[in-house]
């Protein structure tokens, strides 16, 4: 059978908003997060950070602090590189420039926060006392601050960038320019993206533990894939992948943060073997700001070329990322622009197209993965233009959309960078939106209320989002990758169902999900049976992002129930004297098609399995279980949109978000209440990273937002209650019709948010193209106006 | 006041959920740090240690308290309440069934904080308003699931019947 097998699945728990099951071990405070492990005779590790963006170190002395009592070992950047280079990042196109990040800084440091040196200790106060003693020298070298610097290239950020350039790329090129020349229509902009972190409440950490006697390595990381991680601490540090093992406890959250491979864990893992007692390094909420990976970093100019009816005709799009010292592993710099081309006309029938990219180093933290990857930025832009071109044809945001999206008579449509649509409701959000803003009454009472000297705006964002990332969908956005992702189905001797998935969660529940797709394959409650993930002992994989769980998780364990189910269909047809084509699972049991009298429970036939060799038929094969991969044979598109409705105080510049809607369309929904979730979590970051969060560099590269007292995440005063309705369009690619949906609100919602603000102040002509939306940027817009 | 040495251990005595402990610190250690490492209550949790996202809030003597910005000497003679102590046996409370039920929490990291500030609350307060709610709750930050889910929770009928029990007790 092939990898993108669609096996049936019989819907009963499907669709069913079945609570979470491991909230109260979370609501008691039981869950163990990688903070609350604690091993016998147990070390702590601290890093020594780099001040500077870009410096020479001239001269490291650690005598002091290894003096120290308490200090087991302390390791400069000299120290690792015997060990390993580091963390080399590269993918396979033409011209791509890898880079290596060593796991401690030797020689240079390259950004702020890059680690110089560890120390490690028998507490982490005692380590962090430590620190204080390294005494470094450093010779500052010029910086590259931003990407005009980058682009001017009078200094390198890393020397093994050249140019400043690690990438550039043309996704599509098509003959545009007569479409903008004839066009009725052409609206631009140049559009600043701010720098984010997503920032999950719980930092990053590991505890590595090495037995030098029988050479087993046990790696503990709050991170979205432990596969990955396998793979790259056996290749980077040269140990044999079967004697390790990685686990992930409870996730406080990782949003794409935690989907990356650290330096700081090759670092703790390799102290682990060397001193032969586990290391723990938990992160501070400095270190996160600083060296966590950064995100969202795009420059984009971006035109749109449009008749007389509001048709688009044309799209120009060139997009920077700011990327960093380094690339980040596995994704690189391509994590942003590279990411956010492809997709560049998203839900819209334009059928010209030109995307240019290109990657930028600069001393700064790497650029990495934060949900909604690449996308969001090119979103804001193109969604606020076509705003932008709905008042000046003076039509509705609605119409405009409705007039370009892509309409079930176009499917299967292939767009300008090759991404084909098979279906997708885009004309149905725009007019549920429609319905659920009230549209009409809106502007009443905008202009009810600009009368009285307030500002409200509305802004409407539609989107298509990549989900369940396999191969394709990673070969669509020009990586490489093949992916291959396990989980493992077993029927226990009492007839309850044991889940094994390479998927860990952060968050999303999949101990109920994954179970309630389980249940509907082998037709048992949703409580007989167990997921467990967090182990790569059982299972293979690359981990929870880009909106994979539901996907994967449904299509591996959907391919490993059907075989574990034709064993059973086997025994019960034998057991029961009919063909086992005539038994169904249903009901905690098997019966015949047609006769429910004639039926087992599923410990019967579980028992007769395991223990009654006399029931078996002949040459019957016992094993109750099954490892199965998925890899979805094409990309599953899901769809949806969000409108917001702001409020701008022209005298204080501050926005309050009124009101905010949400359409989605994820195929069969496996649990309505875990999709909502996912929805208003998305939007709250949404609001956030728009209006709230920034990654401030001075002239110098220093990292000026290292609290979060800086760093302003969105609270329950900034987002407001959400409007969500559903449609639901199963794709025929994934069993049960189930889509991803997890990075939607982070696609498509901060457009919708700077859309609302755009229209409050259209009035007075601001147009505002660079983020967040602040107070003091509102001031400044107001100042610049033209009137 | 007494003077203490910088790693000198000092001696603690203190209640946590109608128990009590002794336990012996050095004056520097903050309070999160040591319910969850001198006595083991893990179920608080640390996100920024400078007083800001609110994952570490607790109840000290009945009123929220950021347990970051306190230290553990600060305990002495206190009445303090931490996650661990607010479901009865295997039965959660009314307040963490109500975040169960209305999917309150997703990575679970803030959750602690939110139940102690919810808990204040509504001993104050048996039925806030949702804009009462969100007010009271800024203070702690939740990066998963964009708040509204928590009002829902703290606004539940059956929340409510619970905090007036408790008031009144
Ligand atoms: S850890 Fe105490 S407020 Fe963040
Ligand atoms: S549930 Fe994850 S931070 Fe609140």
């Amino acid at each position: 059978m092939s990898k993108d097998q669609v096996v049936e699945i019989r819907k009963q728990a499907i669709g069913q908003s079945v609570p979470n099951k491991e909230s109260a071990t979370l609501l008691t405070g039981r869950a163990e997060y990688i903070a609350d492990i604690s091993l016998p005779g147990m070390l702590h590790a601290a890093f020594v950070r780099s001040p500077f963006a870009h410096a020479k170190i001239t001269h490291i002395d650690v005598s002091a602090a290894s003096d120290m009592a308490g200090v087991e070992l302390v390791w400069t950047g000299a120290d690792v590189l015997i060990h390993t280079p580091g963390i080399t990042s590269s993918v396979d196109r033409e011209g791509f420039v890898p880079t290596t990040q060593p796991a401690i800084a030797h020689d240079i440091v390259r950004f702020v926060g890059e680690t110089v040196a560890v120390v490690v200790a028998t507490s982490r106060q005692i380590a962090e006392d430590a620190l204080e003693l390294i005494d470094i020298d450093y010779e500052e070298l010029p910086v590259v601050a931003n990407i005009e610097q980058a682009h001017a290239a009078t200094a390198l950020a890393n020397e093994a960038v050249p140019n400043n350039v690690y990438f550039r790329n043309t996704r599509v090129n098509h003959e545009v320019d007569d479409a903008f020349s004839n066009a009725a229509l052409v609206v631009d902009g140049v559009f600043h993206n701010n720098r984010v972190s997503a920032a999950p409440i719980e930092t990053r950490g590991c505890i590595a533990q090495h037995e030098w006697t029988s050479g087993l390595t046990t790696f503990w990381s709050a991170t979205q894939m432990p596969g990955i991680l396998r793979t790259m601490l056996a290749m980077f540090l040269q140990i044999p992948e079967q004697t390790i093992e990685v686990i992930t406890p409870q996730v406080g959250g990782g949003f794409g943060q935690k989907a990356h491979v650290f330096p700081e864990e090759l670092t703790v893992c390799l102290l682990a073997r060397e001193i032969g007692r586990p290391i723990s390094w938990i992160e501070d909420r400095q270190e996160n700001l600083l060296s966590a990976t950064h995100a969202k970093h795009q420059l984009n100019s971006m035109a749109l070329a449009i008749d007389e009816a509001g048709k688009f005709l044309a799209i120009k799009h060139h997009s920077t990322t700011d990327g960093g010292a380094y690339n980040c592993l596995p994704w690189t710099v391509g994590v942003e622009s590279e990411c956010g081309a492809p997709i560049v006309t998203s839900t819209y029938k334009i059928e010209l197209a030109r995307a240019e990219t290109i990657e930028v180093a600069t001393n700064k933290c790497p650029i990495g993965s934060y949900r909604g990857v690449g996308y969001t930025a090119g979103h804001i832009a193109r969604e606020n233009l076509i705003d932008r071109a709905a008042r000046k044809l003076k039509i509705s945001p609605f119409e405009i959309r409705r007039r370009n999206v892509l309409l079930s008579e176009d499917f299967p449509y292939t767009n300008a960078t090759g991404l084909i649509t098979r279906e997708g409701t885009f004309l149905e959000t725009v007019n549920t939106l429609e319905r659920m803003v009230d549209y009409d009454s809106f502007r009443q009472r905008q202009t009810a209320a600009r009368a009285e000297g307030k500002y409200l705006g509305l802004g409407l964002s539609i989107f298509n989002e990549v989900t369940g990332m396999g191969t394709r969908a990673l070969n669509f956005l020009d990586l490489p990758i093949t992916t291959h992702d396990t989980s493992t189905v077993r029927v226990d001797p009492t007839g309850t169902v044991t889940v094994t998935t390479s998927l860990v969660s952060a968050g999303q529940s999949h101990a109920t999900t994954l179970a309630q797709v389980a249940a509907d394959a082998l037709g048992v409650p949703v409580d007989n049976v167990v997921v467990r993930s967090g182990s790569t002992a059982n299972t293979q994989g690359l981990g929870t992002w880009a909106s994979r769980g539901a996907v994967i998780g449904a299509g591996s364990i959907g391919r490993a129930a059907d075989v574990v189910r034709e064993k059973i269909k086997q025994i019960a047809g034998h057991m029961l004297e009919v063909s086992p084509a005539d038994i169904e699972l249903a009901d905690n049991g098997v019966r015949v098609a047609g006769v429910p009298t004639r039926s087992m429970t599923m410990a019967e036939v579980a028992g007769a399995i395991y223990f009654a060799e006399a029931a078996h038929p002949e040459n019957f094969d016992p094993t109750l279980e099954a490892t199965a991969t998925f890899d979805p044979a094409d990309l599953v598109l899901a769809n949806g949109g969000h409108a917001a409705i702001a409020e701008v105080d022209i005298d204080t510049g501050i926005v309050r978000i009124e009101k905010f809607f949400a359409v989605e369309d994820c195929g069969q929904m496996i649990n309505p209440m875990v999709v909502e979730g996912q929805i208003r979590g998305g939007i709250a970051q949404a609001i956030g990273s728009c209006m709230l969060e920034d990654l401030v560099h001075d002239e110098n590269g220093q990292l000026t937002t290292t609290t979060l007292m800086d760093y302003l995440l969105p609270t329950s005063m900034d987002v407001p209650d959400i409007e969500i309705e559903h449609l639901e369009t199963p794709t025929d690619l994934v069993p049960g019709g189930i889509k991803g949906m997890g990075e939607s609100a982070m696609i498509s919602a901060p457009a919708a948010v700077v859309g609302a603000v755009n229209d409050a102040l259209a009035c007075c002509n601001i147009f505002i193209q660079q983020y967040p939306i602040s107070p003091e940027r509102i001031f400044q817009e107001l100042q610049n106006a033209p009137n | 006041m007494k003077r203490v040495a910088e790693d000198e251990l000092i001696q603690v005595r203190t209640t946590v959920n109608g128990r009590s402990y002794t336990f012996s610190t050095e004056a520097r250690v903050n309070l999160a740090d040591a319910l969850r490492y001198e006595l083991g209550l893990l179920g608080t949790k640390v996100g920024c240690e400078h007083g800001v996202c609110g994952a570490c809030t607790i109840l000290v003597d009945g009123k929220s308290a950021r347990a970051c910005l306190m230290l553990g000497v600060q305990a002495e003679g206190r009445d303090i309440s931490t996650i661990e102590g607010w479901a009865t046996g295997k039965e959660l409370n009314p307040l963490q069934e109500s975040f169960r039920r209305h999917h309150a929490l997703q990575c679970g990291f803030c959750t602690s904080g939110f139940l102690a500030t919810a808990t204040e609350l509504l001993r104050e307060n048996p039925t806030p308003t949702r804009e009462e709610v969100r007010e009271r709750i800024s203070g702690n930050l939740c990066r998963c699931t964009g708040y509204e889910t928590i009002v829902d929770a703290i606004c539940d009928p059956e929340v409510a019947a619970f905090a007036r029990g408790e008031q009144s007790a």
